[in-house]
């Protein structure tokens, strides 16, 4: 929901530059305190005064062909409201990365190069049936 | 005896090929009975998986492909314009069989809204895009979606929402589901879960709309 008004205001506050980015990106203005930057180098935005509820948090990615696997858990949890402080407050987010822990984060790969692609292992329920003959032996036995 | 003479071979489970003890003729079996393969391999399998650790090997996305001439400028940018103009307007046929059109439905109520990203539920096949398979399949509705599928016109997609649609699901074992809507339709995004929220079915619609982004229409049609 953005009235002109408030698209002027988010561009004289942002900037031209950010004005094209976020009209290329979200379809919106939105100005709001920088919070962090992930690993993967999206920028996270927070603006609890002047927001809707459930717009408040926004994430500008880093990629045109973005994709909302590529926020990272912690980063996720920060957007979905479900923890108050973002992963670089958080102490809790900051946890150690277990052994069995992939070290770092990768986002859904359908359609990609690295896309899962099935096989099977077991045997398969039916075959082409190649009919074996035998040749015919020589008579050599007598009746 | 063979099965004194060869001890290993009783150790294997029975095969028609190595049922010679049963007879006292020679064996007749298509494969020698000297060549007999290791107990976990079985003739006519497509093989043991590829091992995790191969090498990487880098292949460019259809995003990153370059573009030479300018034929294919021009083809690219057409290709653009229908795609932007396909992924957003995408009308669902939908296939509500089960609780998974629960959350179909709630997919256009406004917390969701469906209809920002134009999408807008058709009620019949010739209009729609794309069909949302959302429920479980039974043998007797699948003519009537393969039916439905062939009156819908090209291009079109379809979603398969839901365990159930996916692969039988909770009812893989019954006597009257479909074993997955693949059997009957073509399909181009799962979205697993039962049933999957309508985050998860939105998500599954952002796959579609990058896989609309990607088609080369007009410059496979200039390849050919």
């Amino acid at each position: 929901m953005s009235t002109l008004l408030r698209t002027l205001r988010n561009l004289r506050r942002v900037g031209l530059k950010d004005f094209g980015h976020q009209m290329q990106h979200i379809g919106d203005t939105k100005a709001g305190t920088f919070i962090g930057l992930d690993k993967y180098g999206n920028k996270y935005f927070e603006n609890l005064a002047e927001e809707l509820p459930l717009r408040t948090r926004w994430v500008d990615y880093k990629d045109h062909e973005f994709d909302p696997s590529q926020i990272e858990p912690g980063w996720h949890a920060w957007m979905s409201y479900s923890v108050d402080l973002p992963p670089t407050q958080d102490k809790l987010l900051q946890r150690q990365i277990r052994v069995w822990e992939p070290t770092e984060h990768r986002p859904t790969l359908t359609w990609g190069s690295a896309a899962y692609r099935p096989y099977s292992t077991t045997k398969p329920k039916y075959a082409a049936w190649k009919p074996v003959a035998k040749p015919r032996q020589a008579a050599t036995t007598k009746q | 005896m063979a099965l004194r003479a060869k001890p290993t071979t009783a150790l294997m489970p029975y095969r028609a090929g190595s049922a010679a003890f049963l007879s006292s003729t020679s064996s007749n079996s298509a494969t020698p009975v000297g060549t007999q393969q290791s107990p976990g391999l079985v003739a006519g399998n497509p093989g043991t998986p590829p091992p995790m650790k191969v090498a990487r090997r880098e292949v460019p996305l259809p995003s990153q492909e370059g573009k030479k001439g300018a034929m294919q400028y021009a083809l690219t940018t057409l290709d653009q314009i229908a795609n932007w103009a396909r992924q957003s307007s995408l009308w669902p046929m939908t296939f509500g069989l089960a609780c998974c059109a629960v959350e179909m439905m709630h997919l256009s109520t406004p917390r969701y809204d469906q209809d920002r990203l134009g999408i807008i539920f058709r009620a019949s096949p010739r209009q729609s895009d794309v069909m949302i398979v959302a429920g479980t399949l039974t043998n007797k509705m699948a003519p009537a979606l393969r039916m439905v599928y062939d009156q819908m016109p090209d291009p079109r997609w379809v979603i398969s929402m839901g365990s159930c649609a996916n692969g039988g699901g909770y009812y893989h074992y019954s006597y009257s589901v479909t074993r997955g809507c693949d059997r009957i339709v073509p399909v181009d995004i799962y979205v697993p879960g039962c049933p999957p929220t309508s985050e998860a079915l939105m998500y599954g619609i952002f796959q579609l709309q990058k896989k609309m982004r990607h088609t080369k229409i007009t410059r496979m049609w200039y390849r050919k």
